[in-house]
């Protein structure tokens, strides 16, 4: 009798508890519909949390952006208003949240997402809603691979572009090393999972010789990286990539420099983990000399454009950006400038087609070079700088900025080859 | 072999973690029963309030060594405000209630406390690593391990002693085992109930802040962090009774050791493992693997 009583009785539990979650979910009101003379963008972003930082960097830079334009009179008549919530990192809510900014807001564009999660929940309600969804930070290279689709953009490179500046870094340190063992860890979803398939490919295409000794996938947000670090410690790989970006990147370099990790291998994230957070939360404790890259850097490239988009935003945030403040400005930019084009922001196709011929020139753009839209993938074509961590304490809080750059030609990352044409196969419609 | 020694030391740096932030948990349900969802909280604000204490510690300038004490203050200032304000301020009211509608309450008191730690520390991430350096690393067949791990393990053993010694080899512990047995009975006795309730819930909601302040220095501390606390602390009671103490030890070993060799040998069941233990102890030993199956009153 008793232990019947406890088995229902922890059923209520967990039933209460479920329930409880799903009410947790719940997404506030947002308000304030599209009125005729407006350009509205509805924008998703985490606010809170390890990625609050890139949210509230993409909301500064596109605060810089809707000022810009505003300042210029607006577009084709209209004043551009952007509406930001915060997306908690979370796709189910994300999904609700542009729901809303679609059926209530009248929003003509989505723009956004930190997370590749929460990005392909987001672009499959663009797809369904027929709206156009520009991406500025995400990087899963799904999202313009299997699962693209008219309706979804991206302004940023993605982890197959990386990947693939990643692996001629490799190919060539192998080259002069002779490298074998590789070891990778990643956050556990779509972002890691398809990053790490991307290098495999790209050294694959490469010739790249190599034997995988360790793969490890810690949830994203993991608080202890701890025996993570001592697995790859036991597997020894001579090279290890690292897939993990923001306050995770920060937390297992930290705990990786404590167990004396890089005294023992060669580290590498090619995708995130050089962004300028990581440098400024590390300070002292950045290890020196570890191959990092990111989607924008500070100090690279050393154009006027450039430093005049990090001193800008310097005086309008009070710190330095991390790489998406410049994604979430090129979202603005290319909408805006498409909108200019087409002149009405509820012609979906012809926008589509102005943003499939999109030349954009953004602050990460070197001398001579445009950045500009794969009309084939809708995947924005730009070059990849890789460098190693050096003492530069011109940034601060930040005593270290990557240096001694290796840059990679925007067409070679872009990708040929069988990886895009199996992936351009079968488009989703 | 270098591999196993990793997987049970591994395991048992876990393990500790575990134990430490569930030991409060299964303490205030065997003596009150009631399943304290703000424990994930009470674990978040040791953690929130130890990083600014150790931070402003440091940015003074202070002996470095002493900031253990600085996580141990944390830890008791934050649990014995917390615990009062919650028991005095809005349990006591509550007590007889069904205990799943308590469930509800102290749900409702870890969400209104995880907005106030954002209202009161913002949603930026706090670091108060400088502990966990200090300690060095030691060398276990050539794998190096932070001094830090060895100083949670102990720290772990610690509290399960004391928790056991509190409660065999003392009159207040003598009393929490009446009032644990029957409490109707131990209030005809003459025995303060009410005031058991509030020293347990108080003794509970530190140990989960000391739970927090300790892992402060392992990680950054962001607003959630509390939210996956209380699930696995939560998995770790029901594996091994809700209410026993040792059987909280034996859960966090197993969940630890089992989370260990997961991460080294089959990465990908890593989250799998823990809930699938949790299942098949519910599937088999619904009162947990420590428990006994509790009679009904009539």
């Amino acid at each position: 009798m008793g232990v019947r009583r406890t088995r229902r009785q922890v059923r209520r539990v967990v039933a209460l508890l479920f329930g409880a979650v799903l009410l947790f979910q719940a997404p506030p009101g947002v308000t304030a519909a599209a009125s005729g003379d407006e350009l509205l963008v509805g924008c998703l972003f985490p606010m809170t949390g390890r990625g609050g930082l890139y949210g509230r960097d993409s909301v500064a830079a596109i605060e810089m952006a809707v000022a810009e334009v505003n300042a210029d009179g607006g577009v084709a008549g209209r004043r551009l208003r952007v509406l930001v919530e915060d997306s908690k990192s979370k796709p189910a809510y994300a999904v609700q949240i542009a729901e809303r900014f679609i059926r209530r807001e009248n929003v003509h564009f989505l723009c956004g997402a930190v997370s590749s999660a929460v990005g392909l929940a987001v672009s499959d309600v663009a797809r369904r809603r027929q709206t156009i969804f520009v991406g500025t930070d995400h990087a899963s290279s799904r999202l313009t691979g299997e699962s693209r689709h008219p309706y979804y953009f991206r302004v940023s490179n993605n982890t197959r572009q990386s990947m693939a500046a990643g692996a001629r870094y490799l190919a060539e340190l192998q080259a002069r090393t002779g490298w074998r063992r590789i070891g990778f860890i990643g956050p556990d979803y779509d972002y890691g999972h398809v990053m790490w398939r991307d290098m495999r490919e790209q050294l694959d295409a490469l010739g790249v010789d190599y034997e995988i000794v360790v793969e490890l996938w810690p949830k994203l947000y993991e608080p202890d990286f701890t025996p993570y670090i001592d697995a790859i410690l036991d597997a020894a790989p001579q090279i290890l990539v690292n897939g993990h970006w923001g306050g995770d990147a920060v937390q297992f370099i930290r705990q990786a420099g404590n167990l004396e990790l890089f005294e023992r291998m060669r580290f590498f994230n090619f995708d995130a983990g050089g962004n300028y957070e990581v440098m400024a939360a590390l300070g002292d404790e950045m290890p020196l000399g570890v191959v990092l890259s990111a989607r924008h850097h500070n100090n690279w490239p050393d154009t006027e454009a450039n430093r005049r988009f990090v001193n800008r935003f310097y005086e309008h945030a009070g710190r330095y950006p991390s790489y998406a403040a410049e994604g979430a400005y090129a979202g603005i930019k290319a909408i805006a400038q498409v909108v200019g084009e087409v002149g009405d922001p509820r012609d979906t196709d012809e926008l589509i087609a102005a943003l499939e011929q999109l030349r954009l020139k953004l602050p990460e753009d070197p001398e001579g070079f445009t950045s500009y839209m794969d009309p084939e993938t809708h995947q924005i074509v730009q070059m990849q700088a890789i460098g190693e961590v050096v003492p530069n304490r011109a940034y601060p809080p930040a005593t270290t900025m990557l240096g001694n750059w290796r840059v990679y030609d925007a067409e070679q990352l872009s990708g040929s080859g069988d990886v895009v044409h199996r992936e351009t196969a079968s488009p989703t419609q | 072999m270098l591999t196993y020694v990793a997987i049970v030391l591994d395991g048992l740096v876990y393990a500790s973690w575990l134990f430490m932030v569930s030991v409060g948990l299964t303490l205030i349900y065997g003596v009150m029963k009631i399943l304290n969802i703000a424990h994930g909280s009470l674990y978040a604000i040791g953690a929130y309030t130890a990083a600014s204490l150790v931070g402003a510690y440091f940015s003074a300038g202070y002996v470095p060594v002493l900031s253990f004490a600085v996580l141990v203050g944390a830890a008791l200032a934050a649990g014995l405000v917390c615990g009062l304000v919650i028991e005095r301020g809005v349990l006591r009211f509550m007590y007889g209630q069904d205990e799943v509608l308590m469930i509800l309450v102290t749900y409702a008191i870890f969400l209104i406390l995880e907005d106030l730690i954002k209202v009161f520390w913002g949603v930026s991430p706090y670091f108060a690593f400088q502990p966990y350096g200090m300690l060095g690393n030691f060398d276990v067949m050539g794998l190096p391990y932070a001094g830090y791990d060895f100083l949670l393990m102990g720290l772990a053993g610690l509290t399960g002693l004391g928790v056991w010694w509190s409660i065999n080899r003392t009159r207040t512990g003598h009393l929490l085992t009446a009032v644990i047995h029957d409490r109707e009975m131990s209030t005809a006795m003459g025995v303060n109930v009410k005031r058991v309730y509030t020293v347990t819930f108080v003794i509970g909601a530190t140990l989960a802040a000391l739970g927090g302040a300790f892992t402060a220095p392992k990680i950054s501390v962001t607003p959630g962090i509390g939210v996956e606390v209380i699930v696995l602390a939560f998995a770790v009671v029901v594996i091994g009774g809700l209410g026993s103490i040792g059987g909280a030890m034996i859960g966090a070993l197993l969940v630890g050791i089992l989370r260990a060799a997961a991460v080294h040998l089959l990465p990908e069941v890593e989250l799998f493992v823990i809930y699938a233990v949790m299942a098949l102890v519910l599937a088999f030993r619904p009162y947990g693997l420590f428990a006994a199956p509790e009679a009904r009153k009539i």
